[in-house]
């Protein structure tokens, strides 16, 4: 499905723009030596830079397939990639409901749904512990150590 | 030994019933606190802190010290059961305890940090007992030249010993030190590589970083591997606990180095983190069993965990003696000295006899009951990882979700955490290394601003790193450890040319 | 700085004597977030849980009080924070004269004027601390010494309330200092009682226990008058011992750093007033007093039109010394 190559060459390239913005934001910042010493941009401004050279290097390394992991063709298969986002896409809308329903009510919907619809829980079980959850939530963190998880668009248009 | 005398009077005030209870309830809520990534210790500390007000000073830090060993235990509990590390100085436990907990052995991984943990704890508190006067001079003789000696030191013995590829570990080095830059600058107070997103200004914190590289990234290489399937099984076994705990003296000699290097970095700046980090490259680099480290080797364990406490107890001594904290805890713990209307400097130790040896006698018993505590919930939390996979992956996502947001209370360090997540996955796939990411985000800014600082002293001449003997010898030693595994390998290479196979086994 | 310390006192007795407004309709419906612009531990963060803690022991509000720390970049992170939640009377913000300092110097994404100014209450003051060994006993042989030789002055953080103080010292006496910023008074502190640096400009507090300790020692006290007499802090000194800068010849009468508490902007005058009274009644406990004294710092209340002013005068004063050094953000 996915080639090493192809993941290789992929991650330099996120390292390597990473490096980019790095260098970019730095200049701003002042490079060299001023009255008040070494300035701010200096140090991020070699970073970016090494990094940006680093991921060329393994950009190169990765096209032409060197390196230890070389006799590995195959990075990940088409089964592995259902598995990867059967975990993580449930994990991403998790988040991105959190503002508007809060945390309790996107965990206990997050636990419940990703136990109840692949049927891999009873449902029964999944409900139990879908309700559990933020319970325990809210008695740790806003009752004992008093931080306030967020409550969601949704409970402040009722007033909570 | 008027020391021993002092210490001795000392246990007459901590050994009383409601000091007891203190330090049994303070342990209980630091485990707690510990387990839980992004409360840690500082939260717990600062949140118990008003309670405090109406004490008597004495029996207030019996309860914040007690929770606060409490939660060094505890910290190690998520690293060890889920590749979690909750506080910065146990992110070196995770290298070799999750893989021995993956293995079926969380009994033995958790004993063993336990035990290790308490003999560190017990070396530093000895050294604060009969070395208090001494080690706080020591600590005065450090300035920006020295704290930067420390950090380069620090990175010296932990960096170059991967088997990973190199420049794949200076690339995650660069990624870490530019997300350390995020943020205010200290020393020129401008407002560094927040990229237009405002919030940034804060900086990234530790916490969200590792949350989502070892926690978010574990579960996904996990999932993909169909960790799934193979449940783990561990039964709740007490006698592994006395057997792990027995085989403790076998590691005698990387103990004993341990705790020397946490006492060490604990005096100086360098802190628990750099402390933990730099044992376990040390041991890597010089036990017998080196080789096999991160593939959940015992000693892998011992040195992180032994100098992680050694260093966490023996920086209370700066604390105490100088008024500077060693750690992020200790910050808010002289707060609270300063409401309690003490001030810590070199007076408190003439002028607050009855604190400060209290305090000290308190750490002895504090960490014993400490230890007894949390041994007794090993099998318990061993038993978490009979959970099924299918109910403990969404589990831990809420873990790291929480765990971020309560770090400083923002949603954006939540999505970052999730991006985190995923740079974890894809760099373990690709064998780049995670743990000199790390360090660089703990202690890359804190020695980038030493080196600032010097150079504003000394207008710009490096002559500064060599300008005392006790800098010329942390900057001789620190180059010493970076350059001689380099020539031990083209040595090796030389003659043995293409025995870079093994190298798949050694990647952390 | 230069605030008539008699119109400030004047305007916080009027304030603490005068009748409480009794238009304080509003009242808290859910539990308020105290935010503290400091990591735990630091002297803002020990404020917001000391008015914390008065208020829940004499349960000044029906509602709990919960602290948040949000101190990251200097505290940009708190007010940041504040500025995003316009209209949210359930968030305080304490912090320093950074809320408006700050701006100035950095490209921060807030300005002071995004918040509700709720009160000034206690100040901290500046003293000029050298090692205990060092051989000048008054500011006189002080600054010889330093225009002989460039000194080494620390401080916390850069271009911030350390730093402003001395470069003006600086242009009144006509030396030069090489400023080394740290991140806390603290470190300084301990910077100096290493020998690292000659000398810093920390609050009473930040170096209490040096000066105990005899390994540092106050020169003098950035303040128009004498410190108030407390307990001695020395076998023979007391604050009340330190002169006067102006006493000894060195020309800034007046530099102090007040605790600031702010509401977020765009709430409504009723909302802004209940905190008012909160924080009056808070200061009007002998827990306050005693906390006061404990971290050796002054006791004063501006709000209002005199907090205004107060910001404006500061500010003038600071953009002048940021103009000179040239930190002024474009």
């Amino acid at each position: 499905m996915i080639s090493r190559r192809a993941l290789e060459i992929a991650a330099a390239a996120l390292t390597g723009i990473f490096g980019v913005v790095v260098i970019i934001s730095s200049i701003d910042n002042g490079i060299g030596w001023s009255s008040a010493g070494v300035d701010a941009g200096t140090f991020p401004f070699l970073t970016g830079v090494i990094i940006v050279l680093g991921s060329l290097y393994n950009v190169a390394h990765g096209a032409l397939g060197r390196g230890t992991l070389a006799n590995v063709r195959i990075a990940i298969t088409a089964t592995e990639v259902r598995r990867l986002a059967g975990l993580f896409v449930p994990a991403a809308i998790f988040v991105a409901v959190i503002p508007l329903l809060g945390m309790y009510l996107a965990s206990a919907g997050y636990v419940f749904a990703v136990l109840a619809l692949p049927r891999r829980q009873p449902v029964l079980r999944a409900l139990v512990i879908g309700a559990a959850t933020p319970l325990a939530l809210y008695i740790v963190f806003e009752r004992m150590f008093q931080v306030s998880l967020p409550h969601g668009a949704l409970a402040a248009a009722f007033g909570f | 030994m008027e020391n021993l005398e002092s210490l001795l009077h000392g246990f007459t005030i901590a050994v009383t019933v409601p000091h007891l209870t203190l330090m049994v309830v303070g342990v209980l809520l630091g485990i707690l606190v510990g387990v839980l990534p992004g409360l840690g210790a500082p939260n717990g500390v600062s949140l118990l802190l008003p309670l405090t007000f109406g004490m008597q000073p004495v029996s207030a830090i019996i309860l914040l010290s007690s929770m606060y060993w409490g939660a060094l235990f505890g910290g190690s509990v998520t690293s060890i059961l889920f590749n979690i590390p909750g506080e910065p100085s146990s992110v070196a436990t995770t290298l070799d305890g999750y893989p021995m907990a993956r293995d079926g052995r969380p009994t033995t991984a958790l004993a063993t940090a336990f035990g290790s943990a308490a003999f560190g704890a017990l070396v530093g508190v000895i050294l604060i007992t009969f070395l208090a006067s001494w080690v706080a001079q020591v600590a005065l003789a450090f300035g920006p030249p020295e704290y930067f000696a420390v950090y380069f030191l620090a990175f010296a013995s932990f960096v170059g010993m991967g088997g990973a590829a190199p420049i794949k570990t200076v690339v995650a080095l660069g990624i870490g030190f530019a997300i350390a830059a995020i943020g205010i600058d200290t020393v020129s107070g401008s407002v560094r590589l927040t990229m237009g997103i405002d919030e940034l200004v804060k900086g990234v914190s530790f916490v969200v970083a590792v949350m989502g590289l070892f926690g978010i990234g574990e579960l996904l290489i996990a999932v993909e591997e169909e960790f799934s399937a193979r449940a783990v099984s561990s039964r709740v076994d007490w006698k592994e606990v006395f057997r792990a705990l027995g085989r403790l003296p076998q590691h005698g000699i990387a103990l004993l180095r341990s705790a020397a290097i946490g006492c060490w970095m604990g005096i100086t700046p360098g802190g628990p983190t750099a402390a933990s980090f730099m044992s376990y490259g040390i041991a890597k680099r010089f036990s017998r069993s080196g080789a096999r480290f991160g593939t959940g080797e015992a000693e892998g364990i011992v040195a992180p965990e032994t100098a992680d406490h050694a260093a966490g107890t023996s920086a209370l001594l700066p604390m105490l003696s100088l008024g500077i904290p060693g750690s992020a805890t200790a910050a808010v713990m002289m707060g609270g000295l300063m409401i309690w209307g003490l001030n810590p400097g070199p007076m408190l130790f003439v002028d607050q006899k009855d604190f400060v040896w209290g305090l000290i006698a308190s750490m002895y018993l504090g960490n014993i009951v400490a230890v007894a505590l949390v041994l007794l919930t090993v099998p318990v939390f061993a038993a978490l990882m009979r959970i099924p996979f299918a109910v403990i992956a969404p589990l831990i996502v809420i873990i790291c979700v929480v765990g971020a947001y309560s770090v400083s209370n923002s949603y954006l360090d939540v999505v970052l955490m999730l991006g985190f997540g995923l740079v974890g996955y894809l760099f373990k796939k690709l064998h780049y290394p995670l743990a000199p990411l790390v360090l660089a985000i703990v202690i890359g800014d804190k020695a980038e601003d030493a080196f600032r600082q010097a150079m504003l002293m000394s207008k710009g001449s490096l002559g500064i790193f060599f300008a005392n003997g006790l800098v010329t010898t942390l900057v001789l030693a620190g180059m010493a450890l970076l350059l001689l595994p380099l020539a031990l390998q083209l040595l090796h290479l030389s003659r043995k040319p293409g025995e870079a196979a093994h190298e798949r086994v050694r990647i952390i | 700085m230069k605030i008539a310390s008699k119109l400030l006192l004047s305007t916080a007795a009027l304030m603490l004597a005068g009748a409480l407004p009794a238009a304080a309709a509003w009242k808290p419906q859910k539990p308020i977030e105290f935010v503290a612009t400091a990591g735990p531990g630091g002297g803002t963060d020990n404020l917001a849980r000391a008015v914390q803690s008065i208020i829940t022991k004499y349960k000044l509000t029906d509602q709990p009080v919960v602290v948040v720390n949000k101190g990251g970049g200097s505290g940009a992170e708190g007010y940041i924070y504040g500025k995003a939640s316009a209209g949210d009377p359930y968030k305080v913000i304490f912090g320093t004269s950074n809320a408006w300092q700050q701006p100035l110097v950095s490209k921060v994404a807030f300005n002071y004027t995004d918040l509700t100014p709720i009160a000034a209450m206690a100040q901290d003051e500046f003293l000029l601390w050298v090692k205990q060994d060092a051989p000048y006993k008054t500011v006189g042989d002080f600054l010889k010494a330093a225009a002989a030789s460039e000194f080494k002055m620390g401080g916390a953080q850069s271009k911030d309330t350390d730093e402003v103080l001395t470069r003006m010292i600086e242009k009144a006496a006509r030396v030069k200092f090489t400023y080394i910023p740290f991140k806390s008074g603290a470190e300084a502190a301990v910077q100096l009682a290493g020998g690292h640096i000659d000398a810093h400009v920390n609050n009473p507090s930040e170096s209490l226990g040096q000066w105990r300790g005899s390994t540092q020692r106050p020169l003098c006290a950035f303040s128009p008058k004498r410190l108030p007499q407390g307990p001695k802090v020395t076998t023979s000194e007391g604050w009340s011992d330190v002169p006067t800068c102006v006493e000894q010849g060195l020309a800034i009468s007046q530099y102090e750093q007040p605790r600031t508490v702010w509401l977020p902007g765009k709430v409504s005058p009723e909302q802004a007033a209940f905190y008012v009274d909160l924080m009056k009644q808070v200061q009007a406990t002998p827990e306050w007093k005693e906390y006061i004294e404990k971290t050796s710092q002054v006791d004063t209340f501006l709000t209002g039109a005199a907090f205004d002013d107060f910001i404006k005068k500061d500010l003038e004063h600071v953009k002048q010394v940021a103009g000179e050094q040239g930190w002024l953000v474009k």
